[in-house]
C-alpha cells in the first residue's frame, strides 16, 4: 500500500502539480457489500458416481495430457478403472452437466483409457498410511470385497479375503464375458492389490471351510459374498436336459469350459444376465432370442448391453411369458408361451405384466436359459443378520452385529460394480472409525461429496480440516457460463464391426486412444473447481486480484476489492462464490 | 492438484494501481488496465476532463505507474500533438503517447482537435473509451448514445431519436494508418491490437466499448457480459482498418439477436417491438456493408 501524503505548509508543495504516491491509499474495500470469495464446489459427475470417483479432477490432468496423476487421482476413490472403464453403466455421465449444452462427456471411455495407462505403465503408487496390527477378514473377492481390501489395507490394515471360487472377481470374473471384460484385464488390476499386500486365499468357502465362528475372531469382517442362484422359473418342465441357469451357463463359459446349446436357444428374462447370456449364446453359433415379459422400456439390463444385443441381430420378444417347457424323453423340445399386458405398476414402480387369457403358443427350442433374476444364498450367513432376502445394514455398511459389516450385492442397494466398489470403500471407512474407537456417522458431513450418499476416500483419509470448501454445493448447468465453451460432439468409441464380433469372444469395444482422451477430456466443463483458467485476474478492473506466491490459484485483496461480482460471473464453472459482506 | 506451469493469458506486470476510483464494474477503468499492459511503462497519458479525470485519483495520487497529463475537454488531441512533438525535440522518440477520452471529449466537443490531428498525420494513439454519455456529469447524451437509449437528457418521453454517430466511419475516411475497435470482453484482441497500435508510426485510433453500470443501468457484475453480447449480436463488430482502406473483421460472431443485448440494460427498457425489429435491421445493414467493405 503507497503511503500518504501530508503537506503541512505550502513549502511542502512541489513546485508543479504532480502525484507522487498510489490510489493504493484508497481503501476502497469500504464500498463493498457482496464478498467474492474462492469457493470450490461438488461436480454433479462426481456426485452421480456411486464410486464417488473424483472425475472432474483426474478430466484436468488428462485434458493436460498428464495420466499418471489422472490415474492418481482415479484409484484414490476405486482400485478399478480399468475394469469400470468397461464395464460401468456410468451413471457420472447421465449426471454431466456437459449433456445440457451438447453432448455428455465421455467420462467412461476417459476412465478406461486412463485405466489401461495404469496397467501398461504397471502403475501402483501407493502408499500405506501406517501398519497396523489388526487383522480384518473379507468374505468374497468380488468388486465389493476387493474394494473394501484395497482401502483397508491403505489404512494400514492386515487384511485377507477368503474367495469360495478358483479364482478372485466375483461376477466379474464368472458372470460377464470376456468379450465385455477381457481376463487379462480383470486379472492384472487384481494382481495390483496383491502386490500392495491384499492377501487373498481363493477356494475358501466362509462358513464351510472356515467355521463362522472363527471368521468372527478377526478385528472385523467384512460379508461380501454376493447373490448368485438364479431364480426358478416354476413352470413344469423346468427340470428338463437343456433348460440351464443363466449364470451358471456364464460361469461354465467363462471357466473356459465347453458348452454345447442347440440351435434354437431362448433366453428368459431382460437383466444384464439375459444380455450377457444371449450375446454368449450367440458366439457359440445358435440363433438365440430374448423373451422378457414386460417391454423393452422396462428390461433392467444397462442401455449399452440392450443396445448391442440388438445391433447384434438378436430378436427379442416382448411381452410374453412362459407358461410350460415340454419334453420328449426327457430332454426340451419346446416352449409355451402366454402374452401378457401391462397393467397397474408395482413397488418397483414399473408396470405390471398381467396375463392374456387365452393367448398362449408354442415356440421349438432346443435350450432355455433362465435370467430372471439372482437371490442371495445366505445358508452361511447367520440368520439374524437377514431381513428380507438382503443382508440388513446402515448407509456405511455396518450390520447389527459387531464386528460384522456387509457390503455389494448382499445389501440393499442396485446391483452394480460400482455400488459394489463404492459399499466397500463405505465399509472401510466405518471400520477404520469402529476399530479407532469412532463413529462414522459423526464423520459423515466431512466425508459426503453431493447429497446422493457418496464418500471421499480421500477427505476421510486428509481430513482436509478448515478446508472451506461446501462439500455439498453442486454444480448446476445454470451456473456455468457457457461463453466460454464451444460446442463440439463426443468422441465415440471404437468398436468391432458387427459381422466379426459375433463369431468369437473378442473385446467388443476398444480404448479412444490418447489424443481423443486428451482432447475429450478438454470438453469436461470442470465443474465447480478452479482450473486456474485466469478468467477473474483477467477481469479484474480493480487489480484486486492476484497470483497466489506459489503460483497456484489466486488470492483476492480484500482492501480493495469492490465487490462488483465480475470474477464471480465470469468464473466459467462456478469456482468463485458472492456472499453478503459481514455475515 | 500440484503445481502446473502457469501461461499467462495476458502481460503479467500491472501499471494500474488498486483503489482508483472508478464504479464497481467499471468497464473503461479495465480497459485502461489491459492499455497498459499492452504498451509497457514507456508510455504517457494525456486524459480531458470525464470520468477517468476522476478515476486516476486526486493530487497527489495517481492510479497508474505512468504519467497522465490532465487536460482540457476539448483539447486532448492538440496536446497530444504537442506532448508527441516536445518528446521528439528531448530525442524521446520511443516514448507511446496515449490520449484516453471519453465519447463526449471525442464525438462531440474534442471531435475538432482529433480530425486536425488524424488529419496531419500525427504519431500517437488516441483511444475512446466510449460508455455512450457524458457520464462524469450524470449521465448526459452525447453524439454517441445510440438511438433509443435512456439519459437524463433523453428521457423516455424525449428520447434520442438520431443514431449514434460513426466515429470508425469518420476516423476511416482521414485515412490513418490504424484504426480498431475493441472490447474489454475479448482481452487478448484487445492487447494484441494496443500491441501493435504501439509499434505502428502515425495516427492510431482504438474505440473501446465500455460499460458503465449506473449509466447504462445495469448491474455491476454484468459488464463484461454485455460487451460480449454486443459484439456477438454484431452491434459492436470488432475490426481493425488500415490506411482507412484495409478492413479485418476479428470475429465474425454467428449473430445473436439485438435483444438479448438490449434487453439486459436498463437504458434500453423502454424500447418497443418496433425499435428493436428496427435496431436489429440497421445491424444487419451495417454488417453487410462491413463485410463488403472487408472483401
Ligand atoms: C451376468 C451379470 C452381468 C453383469 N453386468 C454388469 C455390468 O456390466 N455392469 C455393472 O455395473 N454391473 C453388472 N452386474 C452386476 C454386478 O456384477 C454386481 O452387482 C457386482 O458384481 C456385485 O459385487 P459383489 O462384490 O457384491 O458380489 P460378486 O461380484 O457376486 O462377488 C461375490 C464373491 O463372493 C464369493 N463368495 C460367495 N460366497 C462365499 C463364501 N461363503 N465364502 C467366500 N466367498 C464367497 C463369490 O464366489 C464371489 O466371488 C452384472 C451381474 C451379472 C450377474
Ligand atoms: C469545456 C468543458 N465543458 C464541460 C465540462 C464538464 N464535463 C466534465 S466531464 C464531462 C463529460 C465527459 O463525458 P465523456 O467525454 O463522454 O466522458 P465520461 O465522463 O463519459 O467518461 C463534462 C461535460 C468540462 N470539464 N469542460
Ligand atoms: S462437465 Fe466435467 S466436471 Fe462437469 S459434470 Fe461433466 S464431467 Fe463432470
Ligand atoms: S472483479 Fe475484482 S473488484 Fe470485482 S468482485 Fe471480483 S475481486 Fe472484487
Ligand atoms: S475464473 Fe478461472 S481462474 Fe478464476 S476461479 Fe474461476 S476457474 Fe479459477
Ligand atoms: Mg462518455
Amino acid at each position: 500500500m503507497s503511503k500518504k501524503i501530508t503537506f503541512t505548509s505550502i513549502a511542502d508543495l512541489p513546485p508543479l502539480v504532480v502525484s507522487m504516491g498510489t490510489t493504493e491509499v484508497n481503501a476502497t474495500g469500504s464500498w463493498r457489500y457482496l464478498r467474492p470469495v474462492y469457493h470450490d464446489k461438488t461436480a454433479p459427475c462426481i456426485e452421480g458416481c456411486p464410486a464417488s470417483e473424483d472425475i472432474e479432477q483426474y478430466m484436468y490432468w488428462a485434458a493436460r495430457g498428464d495420466f499418471d496423476k489422472a490415474w492418481e487421482v482415479l484409484v484414490e476413490e476405486n482400485p478399478f478403472p480399468a475394469v469400470c472403464g468397461r464395464v460401468c453403466y456410468h451413471p457420472c455421465e447421465s449426471s454431466c452437466n456437459r449433456d445440457h449444452f451438447d453432448q455428455s462427456l465421455g467420462i467412461n471411455s476417459i476412465e478406461r483409457f486412463i485405466g489401461d495407462h495404469g496397467l501398461e505403465f504397471s502403475l501402483d503408487r501407493f502408499k500405506v498410511a501406517e501398519e497396523r496390527e489388526q487383522k480384518i477378514a473379507v468374505a468374497g473377492a468380488g468388486p465389493a470385497g476387493l474394494a473394501a481390501a484395497y482401502h483397508l489395507r491403505r489404512l494400514g490394515y492386515q487384511v485377507t479375503v477368503y474367495e469360495k471360487e478358483e479364482k478372485p472377481g466375483g461376477i466379474l470374473q464368472y458372470g460377464i464375458p470376456r468379450y465385455r471384460l477381457p481376463k487379462h484385464i480383470l486379472e492384472a488390476e487384481i494382481m495390483r492389490l496383491e502386490r500392495f499386500g491384499v492377501e487373498i486365499k481363493t477356494g475358501v468357502q466362509v462358513g464351510k471351510d472356515i467355521p463362522w465362528n472363527e471368521f468372527l475372531q478377526h478385528d472385523a469382517v467384512f460379508l461380501a459374498v454376493g447373490v448368485h442362484k438364479s431364480r426358478k422359473l416354476n413352470v413344469p418342465g423346468e427340470d428338463l436336459d437343456g433348460v440351464i441357469a443363466g449364470l451358471d451357463f456364464l460361469s461354465r463359459i467363462n471357466s473356459g469350459e465347453d458348452v454345447s446349446l442347440g440351435k434354437n436357444v431362448a433366453v428368459i428374462g431382460g437383466g444384464n444376465t439375459a444380455m450377457d447370456a444371449v450375446r454368449t449364446a450367440l458366439r457359440l453359433g445358435s440363433t438365440p432370442a430374448i423373451y422378457y415379459r414386460r417391454t423393452r422400456a422396462e428390461m433392467p439390463a444397462i442401455l449399452d448391453e440392450i443396445e448391442e444385443a440388438e445391433r447384434e441381430g438378436i430378436p427379442m420378444e416382448f411381452l410374453v411369458t412362459p407358461v410350460e417347457l415340454i419334453g420328449e424323453n426327457g430332454a426340451l423340445k419346446a416352449m409355451k408361451l402366454q402374452r401378457m399386458e401391462l397393467g397397474e405398476p408395482d413397488e418397483s414402480g414399473r408396470r405390471r405384466p398381467v396375463p392374456v387369457e387365452g393367448s398362449e403358443y408354442v415356440v421349438e427350442v432346443d435350450n432355455v436359459i433362465t435370467a430372471i433374476g439372482e437371490q442371495g444364498d445366505f445358508t452361511s450367513i447367520p440368520e439374524k443378520l437377514i431381513e428380507w432376502g438382503v443382508v440388513k445394514s446402515d448407509a456405511f455398511g455396518q450390520t447389527e452385529q459387531r464386528p460384522v459389516f456387509a457390503g455389494g450385492d448382499i445389501i440393499e442397494q442396485p446391483h452394480t460394480v460400482v455400488h459394489a466398489i463404492g459399499s466397500g470403500k463405505k465399509a472401510a471407512m466405518a471400520i477404520h472409525a469402529y476399530l479407532n474407537g469412532g463413529d462414522i456417522a459423526t464423520l459423515a458431513d466431512k466425508i459426503h461429496v453431493g447429497n446422493k450418499g457418496g464418500v471421499s476416500f480421500l477427505r476421510f483419509r486428509d481430513g482436509h480440516e478448515g478446508d472451506p470448501v461446501d462439500n455439498h454445493e453442486v454444480v448446476t448447468f445454470e451456473n456455468i457460463n457457457t461463453s466460454y465453451f464451444t460446442r463440439k460432439d463426443r468422441h465415440q468409441v471404437p468398436e468391432l464391426d458387427v459381422k466379426t464380433r459375433i463369431t468369437n469372444f473378442e473385446e467388443v469395444k476398444g480404448t479412444i486412444d490418447r489424443e481423443a482422451a486428451m482432447d475429450e477430456a478438454l470438453r469436461c466443463f470442470n465443474c465447480g473447481v478452479c482450473n486456474m483458467c485466469d478468467n477473474c485476474l483477467v477481469f479484474c478492473p480493480d487489480v484486486a486480484i492476484k497470483r497466489r506466491d506459489d503460483r497456484f490459484r489466486y488470492e483476492i485483496d480484500y482492501a480493495y476489492c469492490k465487490g462488483c461480482g465480475i470474477c464471480v460471473v465470469e468464473c466459467p464453472r462456478s469456482a468463485l462464490s458472492l456472499v453478503p459482506e459481514g455475515k | 492438484m500440484n503445481h502446473v506451469d502457469i501461461q499467462p493469458r495476458i502481460p503479467e506486470p500491472e501499471l494500474m494501481y488498486s483503489g482508483h476510483l472508478a464504479c464497481p464494474g467499471c468497464g473503461a477503468s479495465l480497459a485502461m488496465r489491459y492499455a497498459l499492459k499492452a504498451l509497457g511503462n514507456n508510455t504517457m497519458v494525456i486524459i480531458p476532463a470525464c470520468c477517468w479525470s476522476i478515476i486516476a485519483g486526486p493530487f497527489p495520487y495517481s492510479a497508474l505507474g505512468v504519467p497522465i497529463y490532465h487536460t482540457a475537454f476539448e483539447t486532448a488531441a492538440a496536446v497530444a500533438s504537442g506532448m508527441k512533438a516536445a518528446l521528439d525535440q528531448q530525442g524521446k522518440s520511443d516514448v507511446t503517447v496515449m490520449a484516453w477520452a471519453g465519447d463526449g471529449g471525442t464525438y462531440d466537443i474534442g471531435f475538432q482537435a482529433l480530425s486536425g490531428a488524424a488529419e496531419r498525420n500525427e504519431d500517437f494513439l488516441y483511444v475512446c473509451y466510449d460508455n455512450e454519455a457524458y457520464m462524469n456529469t450524470g449521465i448526459q447524451r452525447s453524439s454517441s448514445t445510440p438511438f433509443g437509449a435512456w439519459t437524463t437528457t433523453t428521457p423516455e418521453n424525449h428520447r434520442k431519436e438520431r443514431p449514434k454517430k460513426d466515429i470508425v466511419g469518420i476516423l476511416a475516411a482521414h485515412r490513418i494508418p490504424y484504426l480498431a475497435t475493441v472490447s474489454v470482453a475479448y482481452p487478448e484482441d484487445f492487447i494484441r491490437k494496443f500491441q501493435k497500435a504501439r509499434s505502428i508510426r502515425g495516427m492510431k485510433f482504438i474505440q473501446i466499448l465500455s460499460p458503465c453500470p449506473p449509466g447504462w443501468k445495469t448491474a455491476d457484475d454484468q459488464s463484461i457480459h454485455i460487451s460480449r453480447l454486443a459484439v456477438e449480436s454484431r452491434i459492436f463488430p470488432l475490426l481493425e482498418i488500415e490506411h482507412g482502406e484495409k478492413y479485418t473483421l476479428n470475429l465474425e460472431p454467428e449473430g445473436i439477436s439485438v435483444r438479448d443485448y438490449l434487453e439486459a440494460q436498463g437504458r434500453f427498457r423502454k424500447l418497443s417491438e418496433q425499435d428493436v425489429a428496427y435496431i436489429q435491421n440497421e445491424v444487419d445493414r451495417k454488417w453487410e456493408m462491413l463485410k463488403r467493405q472487408v472483401s
